[in-house]
């Protein structure tokens, strides 16, 4: 769980891949908003679902870019 | 119910009429709740499903691993608890603006505050197809139930016209062990706006998948007894088949609002969706909504333009001006890779590519007097995020050099 995610806003349409694949991590809003923590592995398979490569992971032990 | 007082008269409140099925009405019913419009909202759909996203249709829908509930952008008991009213199976037939009503194909009539008019397009047809029985249309989720039927293993299927929705078709029906041959007519796919390297490289990869590509063919007719057996070609042997998918683009829907005072053609709007007629909005493939990058109105039939139109449409009812749009963008999955495209690669100047194509995995950028302006992206997510970020930063500089003239 050391994954942090964050979303791009204004590349952010809001397709809702990444809400489908972790809803404890992502809601829908106008565009998608981080709401909590969950396990890395959903988080990284989130952000690569992300037709606009909108959600950049990094690893908070780190501090890497993991994606994209 | 709610009401209002009009010169004394209590009348009753029409709220908002979304007509169209499809992502831009959904994304602007979901957004006028969520900004808090308690008005009525009506939605009226053309096809019998309630709104649902189109782009599984040519991929993984098609293939069997999503059924018609996954596509669905809400589950059924979304519209009751938002209080979205949903007609189904209804299309509009024409538009009285002076008296803000909407008339239906059954003949009913809906009168409405504002009018979001979002019909999308239809797929455009080959008339020496007509009548054929094994013939497919991809555009909505009877066409695709149907589709999916042909795709068995060792099927015979003529794919006519090599846009994405094309190329998405073939890369499906690969993977369930259907024979594939793509027809198209120009020497190279999506010219226009890609160029003509990336159209090729496109077909390379066809070829590799096991894909026949016929390029620069035209189809000149069909014959078959019922159903097509053979396609007869520009060039080249008649093409066997046991069904043929065409997809050589759409045009907007906009037929029913002959004689509106709208335009036919694709229906003008501000970058807030506003038409020339009070309380009438349009957004998604049927608007040609107003560019504040080049300055003139463009359609754009990209899922993120509808769902960013829809949700303007509706920031503008609740009272708010919404952001101009962001840069074009859109992407497409075959063979497990992902394409990805942003900005405007039509007023490119030059063309550079940046990584290795023949392992898919590169970047080609437009640019224009020596600025990014567009992208097409491999493969590679990360120099997507990085490119995007350039390609604003072009659109950004010139805008702010106008203000400054």
């Amino acid at each position: 769980m050391s994954y942090i995610p964050t979303i791009d806003r204004s590349a952010c349409s809001a397709h809702g891949d990444c809400v489908d694949i972790a809803p404890e991590v992502f809601e829908l809003g106008d565009t998608a908003e981080v709401i909590g923590s969950g396990p890395d592995k959903k988080i990284l398979k989130a952000a690569k679902a992300c037709p606009a490569s909108a959600i950049e992971v990094v690893d908070s032990e780190t501090g890497e870019v993991v994606y994209p | 119910m709610r009401h209002r007082k009009s010169k004394g008269v209590e009348m009753k409140e029409q709220g908002v009429v979304i007509v169209g099925g499809g992502l831009a009405s959904q994304r602007c019913a979901e957004t006028l709740r969520r900004r808090g419009y308690d008005g009525r909202i009506r939605l009226v759909c053309g096809e019998p499903e309630r709104p649902y996203d189109r782009p599984p249709l040519s991929k993984d829908h098609l293939a069997g691993e999503l059924s018609d509930d996954d596509v669905a952008f809400r589950p059924a008991g979304w519209y009751e608890d938002n209080d979205v009213e949903l007609i189904l199976g209804r299309q509009a037939a024409r538009l009285d603006a002076k008296r803000r009503r909407v008339e239906l194909d059954d003949g009913s009539e809906l009168f409405y505050d504002d009018l979001v008019i979002a019909t999308g397009a239809g797929a455009r047809r080959l008339p020496p197809l007509e009548g054929y029985t094994n013939v497919h249309y991809l555009r909505t989720l009877a066409d695709a139930r149907r589709l999916r039927e042909e795709l068995r293993e060792g099927a015979r299927l003529a794919v006519v016209g090599a846009g994405f929705i094309g190329q998405e078709v073939a890369s499906t029906a690969r993977a369930a062990g259907a024979e594939v041959t793509i027809v198209e007519a120009l020497p190279a796919p999506l010219t226009g706006v890609l160029g003509k390297e990336v159209g090729l490289w496109l077909m390379k990869m066809h070829d590799e998948e096991g894909v026949e590509v016929r390029l620069g063919t035209k189809l000149d007719g069909a014959r078959g007894n019922g159903a097509v057996e053979e396609l007869a070609l520009s060039k080249g042997d008649p093409l066997a088949c046991d069904a043929v998918v065409v997809g050589i683009g759409v045009a907007p829907a906009a037929g029913w609002l002959k004689g509106s005072g709208l335009e036919t053609d694709g229906v003008l709007t501000d970058h807030a969706g506003r038409t020339s007629l009070p309380g009438v909005w349009a957004a998604g493939d049927v608007a040609r909504s107003f560019d504040h990058r080049h300055g003139e109105h463009r359609r754009t039939e990209h899922w993120d333009a509808a769902a960013r139109q829809g949700m303007a449409v509706a920031r503008a009812i609740a009272g708010e001006e919404p952001d101009p749009h962001p840069l074009p963008s859109f992407w497409s999955d075959q063979y497990g890779l992902r394409i990805q495209y942003v900005g405007h690669a039509e007023g490119a100047d030059e063309v550079t590519v940046e990584g290795r194509p023949s392992e898919r995995d590169f970047a080609v950028v437009y640019t224009q007097e020596e600025q990014p302006v567009g992208a097409l992206v491999v493969g590679r997510p990360k120099d997507f995020a990085r490119l995007r970020k350039e390609i604003e930063h072009t659109y950004t500089q010139r805008t702010n050099g106008k203000e400054h003239k």
